[in-house]
């Protein structure tokens, strides 16, 4: 019985120690931001890797999440005989919700986990103790522009989700449900305003920072993990990593949409 | 390797008995398990001084005290005059930019080549032009026998390479202080007997103030000029090569002969601890 | 450290005096190659040079290579002491032409 609580109490502890030691290299990558050199070379070459070579997957799950929405809205809206509607429904749901969330849930997946097995491969072979010893801050080398190109392309993937879950929704409704094409534009302009498109960049802006924030922590601290080292630590943090990348940011999501609808 | 090893060592004589390195009474611990207790150190200009201790002895943590990579619980480390665990940031920056630090597994970083690892330092600390970059960074290889590896990714280079890649790295700016850690650890002799060769070289052409840290006897008595023997967590003895040698303490000794530590066993004790939790 | 130029029979003489390093070592370079741009060869006079690191020596070997490409020389004279070890350790003793003096240039 007391061991359990013991257990219970060991664990809180842990859980409020990783975020601190979380919250806290969180603040040290945003304040080093401003330090200098800025590594322009390396933004680009970050920016290349989270943001162009992310484009195949955002535009395939974003043309397919666009014509699945249009199919389940013609289901439903043909009950209610207002298929006129299809357009607004489609862009309004993409733009609102879909397009962040996917979009980070995608990011996570190819970018979240690749960076945090880097970098706790980083720290197994030492790559951040010979930095410090160079006199090389790790924060302002390895770390902020991987944050910076996080929060640049995350935005502008989610735009590009958007547009062509939009697409995707006028093939479906247009070719396959032979709605008139004009009308699902028509409507899409009508209906949505800028407060929607406002919603879509800040929500993505946050789940920017959640993805690259949690990837590089949990890889940055691999070598604090309990029980187990090198390989095997690598394979768990990224795991973790993945799982509380995404939680947090659904979990985030439902409080940026209480907020901002 | 073939120029005069005869030649005395006359490039350290200006100040050869000044203290660069000082610790003092230092204590360290990872959480609850202590592992240095009361080091006491010195490291003079000029010197070749080997850290010298079995696995689990503590010279990791010794080293990475010294780097400043890792608190102490207790006691000081001065190094260049200035104590590393209170001097404040920019300081710290400048005393780390006077020293090179070799890493065992070279520590290279894996997402740029060789030649870029090498010349990072430099670009981030100097406004050097690029083609002096260059052939500094050709020098270094050279030096390190890896002439033609500049544009080789570190995934491509062997152990040996990758650590004589590292020392490269650690040199660049011409440090006045090296550390480096296991020179010949997972090395074939001949590579070994070279590093070793190249740290005197190093020493007497720069003048520098070197650390090693190891677990190898032959290339400890090559290149120290003092050895400091560590045994779980303590400095037993430090002395020249002579001194070790000749050194009656049990535990230095044990080292030297290669034998391995004598465990007391309480026979209930070690009954108890093999039957502990089982029915 | 600082330096100066003077002649000795159809060649600049370039005195380096003190320490050599990184801080400095740019000058020597823009000054060489300045000397060098103008169709003169150089001595580089080391009797008054107390250290030169790996930065000196890189810029000696970039001058060096600029001489040879315009058929021009690039000598090194009164290499001693530390510096002297530093050209042995990394074996450029063998590419320089290191003289004993400057006055051993003769036509």
């Amino acid at each position: 019985m007391f061991s359990n609580i013991e257990k219970l109490g060991g664990r809180t502890i842990s859980v409020i120690e990783e975020l601190g030691r979380l919250g806290h290299f969180l603040l040290t990558v945003v304040t080093s931001i401003f330090s200098r050199p800025f590594g322009w070379k390396e933004l680009v070459k970050q920016i290349a890797f989270i943001g162009a070579r992310s484009m195949p997957i955002i535009l395939l799950s974003g043309l397919f999440t666009g014509m699945v929405l249009a199919l389940q809205f013609y289901d439903v809206l043909a009950r209610f005989g207002s298929v006129d509607l299809m357009g607004s429904a489609v862009g309004l749901s993409l733009i609102q919700e879909l397009g962040p969330v996917m979009t980070a849930l995608m990011v996570i997946a190819r970018v979240g986990s690749s960076t945090c097995a880097e970098i706790a491969i980083m720290r197994n072979e030492q790559q951040f103790d010979a930095l410090t010893c160079m006199a090389i801050s790790p924060y302002r080398y390895v770390m902020v522009p991987r944050f910076l190109a996080a929060v640049i392309s995350i935005p502008l993937l989610t735009a590009i989700f958007n547009v062509i879950g939009i697409i995707g929704g006028y093939i479906v409704g247009v070719f396959i449900k032979d709605l008139s094409g004009v009308a699902y534009m028509q409507t899409i302009i009508d209906t949505i305003t800028w407060s929607d498109l406002r919603m879509s960049i800040v929500k993505s802006l946050i789940f920017a920072v959640i993805v690259i924030w949690i990837a590089m922590g949990k890889g940055f601290y691999v070598h604090l993990e309990k029980g187990v080292s090198g390989a095997e630590a690598v394979g768990r943090v990224t795991t973790k990593a993945v799982v509380a990348s995404a939680i947090t940011m659904l979990f985030a999501d439902y409080i940026a949409s209480s907020f901002l609808i | 390797m073939s120029d005069n090893q005869t030649q005395s060592k006359t490039a350290q004589e200006p100040s050869k008995d000044q203290v660069l390195i000082q610790v003092n009474q230092l204590d360290s611990a990872y959480g609850e398990r202590k592992i240095l207790k009361g080091i006491e150190l010195s490291v003079k200009q000029g010197e070749i001084l080997v850290i010298m201790g079995g696995s689990g002895s503590g010279k990791s943590t010794l080293l990475k005290n010294m780097l400043g990579l890792m608190q102490p619980t207790r006691g000081e480390i001065i190094i260049d005059k200035m104590n590393i665990n209170t001097v404040d940031k920019q300081q710290m920056l400048k005393l780390r930019r006077t020293m090179g630090v070799a890493f065992q597994g070279g520590a290279l970083l894996s997402s740029m080549s060789v030649g870029d690892n090498i010349k990072l330092p430099l670009r981030q600390h100097t406004d050097l032009d690029e083609s002096t970059i260059s052939i500094m960074t050709r020098l270094k290889l050279e030096l390190m026998n890896l002439a033609g590896f500049e544009d080789l990714m570190p995934s491509e280079l062997s152990g040996g390479m990758l650590k004589r890649a590292g020392l490269a790295r650690a040199v660049i700016m011409d440090p006045k202080i090296l550390f480096f850690d296991e020179p010949s650890a997972g090395l074939d002799p001949v590579t070994s007997v070279e590093l070793d060769q190249l740290i005197l070289e190093l020493r007497k052409a720069m003048n520098m103030t070197i650390i090693v840290v190891t677990h190898e006897l032959e290339s400890a008595f090559t290149i120290a000029d003092r050895i400091a023997v560590l045994y779980d967590g303590e400095i037993v003895k430090t002395g020249t090569v002579e001194e070790i040698k000749a050194c009656d303490d049990e535990r230095v000794a044990n080292l030297i002969n290669r034998k391995p530590r004598e465990v007391q066993i309480d026979g209930e004790k070690y009954l108890s601890r093999l039957t502990e939790g089982a029915e | 450290m600082s330096f100066e130029c003077s002649d000795h029979l159809n060649y600049k003489v370039l005195h380096l005096t003190g320490e050599v390093d990184l801080s400095n070592s740019s000058k020597v370079r823009r000054c060489l190659l300045d000397i060098l741009d103008h169709g003169q060869s150089v001595i580089v006079d080391f009797s008054e040079l107390t250290y030169i690191d790996s930065s000196g020596m890189a810029t000696l070997v970039e001058g060096l290579n600029a001489a040879n490409k315009k058929k021009l020389t690039l000598a090194i004279a009164n290499a001693n002491g530390a510096p002297l070890q530093v050209l042995e350790l990394t074996r450029l003793n063998q590419v320089f032409n290191l003289i004993a003096s400057v006055e051993d240039i003769k036509e």
